[in-house]
């Protein structure tokens, strides 16, 4: 994959609420067609998660072309598997199943570089306006971003599936393939280790 | 899934603070619509080698295509990426899908080794990409196979591929990322994922 010229980026419509698990009978019909072969189906199902995926990948990898990767390679494979899934079960602890498996994937492979997590900025090109502006949120996010790639990488998955993606514990088992109580310790390390150096440092 | 209420459970103390630095990580990312339409290529791909993966009801697909297809390319219009790559092509300079069949046998830029394979150039104005490949059934979709060769002197870009007399679909690549169907030919409303699709006839020599 290269880089192309700088593309004017568009922010996608963040309406499927994080907590939608799937039971909505606009996602179920979605579904329904796009495992019956609806190519249009699928093709919204792309739009209504690529966001949501790109977003968990990019905090999983730190890195927009490893995690556009990884999501592109997800959504292959949720095609791929669609015959398996069944109408009854949640969608999102499933997907979520398959997006992780191919972050743990790619972050095992060597890492071509490091590089900052672009938190909906437009990353062109490393242009100099960008690179300036050091503002106070800016400078807050690049903390939480460098705190959050400082955790294990199991802690930083359970974090980011209960508190970003608002998954239930029981999803984020099946997602995982963990224990419940494995993930709870995991998510209060993860809170611990966050709080300690983000909140109680943070002079405020 | 549960709401945030139960997300505290595990927090112990001071939910707010984890409350406040997870709403910086909820703030979703730009997508890029190359990166997306990257996926929808793929997934046409996946099906082109596994066209019974999914398993059902082809003709749903087939109907769907056709709908799909003119939605995203009205995406990708909206997003500027059609204006990427000039198709601007003059009458004479840019023959293309009904392209000129050519008998020489030495063309070989396609694997296509089939007995009674037809060359066929096929020909994009496009002065302002940097890379251009021709995709299409005959190339399994794949981008690395069928290079175009640029003309300097008029910005033309060129390849010749073999193909099996009967219907082909293809489409232009530029710079690995801007899907374009050739201006100049019959647009194929079977193209896949929404992919840019042209038609290409060829008759037997």
């Amino acid at each position: 994959m290269t880089n192309g010229p700088a593309l004017r980026l568009l922010r996608t419509d963040p309406s499927p609420a994080p907590t939608d698990d799937g039971a909505t009978p606009e996602l179920q019909t979605l579904l329904r067609d796009a495992r019956a072969g609806d190519v249009r189906a699928f093709a919204a199902l792309v739009d209504r998660y690529y966001a949501r995926a790109l977003r968990f990948a990019l905090h999983m990898l730190g890195d927009r072309q490893d995690a556009e990767e990884a999501v592109q390679d997800s959504f292959v494979r949720l095609h791929r598997a669609f015959g398996t899934y069944r109408e009854h079960d949640a969608f999102d602890p499933w997907f979520f199943r398959i997006l992780a498996n191919r972050c743990r994937t790619a972050s095992a492979r060597a890492r071509r570089h490091a590089s900052v997590v672009e938190y909906g900025e437009v990353p062109e090109a490393m242009d100099h306006a960008t690179a300036q502006r050091h503002d106070t949120a800016l400078a807050w996010r690049e903390e939480i971003g460098r705190a959050l790639r400082a955790l294990p990488a199991e802690q930083r998955e359970a974090f980011l599936m209960r508190h970003v993606e608002a998954l239930s514990y029981e999803d984020m088992a099946t997602a995982t393939g963990a224990g419940v109580s494995a993930l709870k310790m995991r998510v209060k390390r993860a809170c611990d280790t966050l709080r300690h150096r983000l909140i109680d440092h943070d002079g405020d | 899934m549960t709401g945030t209420d139960e997300m505290h459970d595990d927090t112990g103390r001071d939910d707010a603070a984890i409350d406040r630095i997870a709403a910086e990580l909820r703030v979703l990312p730009l997508v890029r619509p190359e990166a997306r339409a990257r996926v929808l290529v793929a997934l046409a791909a996946e099906r082109e080698r596994a066209p019974r993966a999914a398993g059902v009801a082809s003709d749903a697909r087939r109907r769907a295509r056709v709908a799909l297809a003119g939605s995203l390319l009205v995406g990708l219009a909206a997003a500027g990426l059609l204006l990427y790559v000039t198709q601007r092509g003059s009458p004479a300079a840019t023959p293309t899908a009904a392209a000129r069949t050519m008998s020489t046998p030495a063309a070989t830029l396609a694997s296509t080794s089939t007995a009674g394979a037809v060359a066929v150039q096929l020909v994009l104005r496009a002065p302002a990409a940097a890379r251009v490949a021709v995709v299409g059934d005959f190339t399994g979709w794949d981008q690395d196979r069928v290079p175009m060769t640029r003309d300097p002197a008029s910005g033309l870009w060129s390849a010749t591929v073999r193909v099996v007399p009967g219907r082909h679909v293809y489409a232009f690549v530029a710079d690995d990322s801007v899907w374009m169907r050739d201006p100049r030919a019959p647009v194929a409303n079977d193209a896949d994922f929404g992919r840019p699709g042209s038609v290409l006839l060829v008759g037997r020599p």
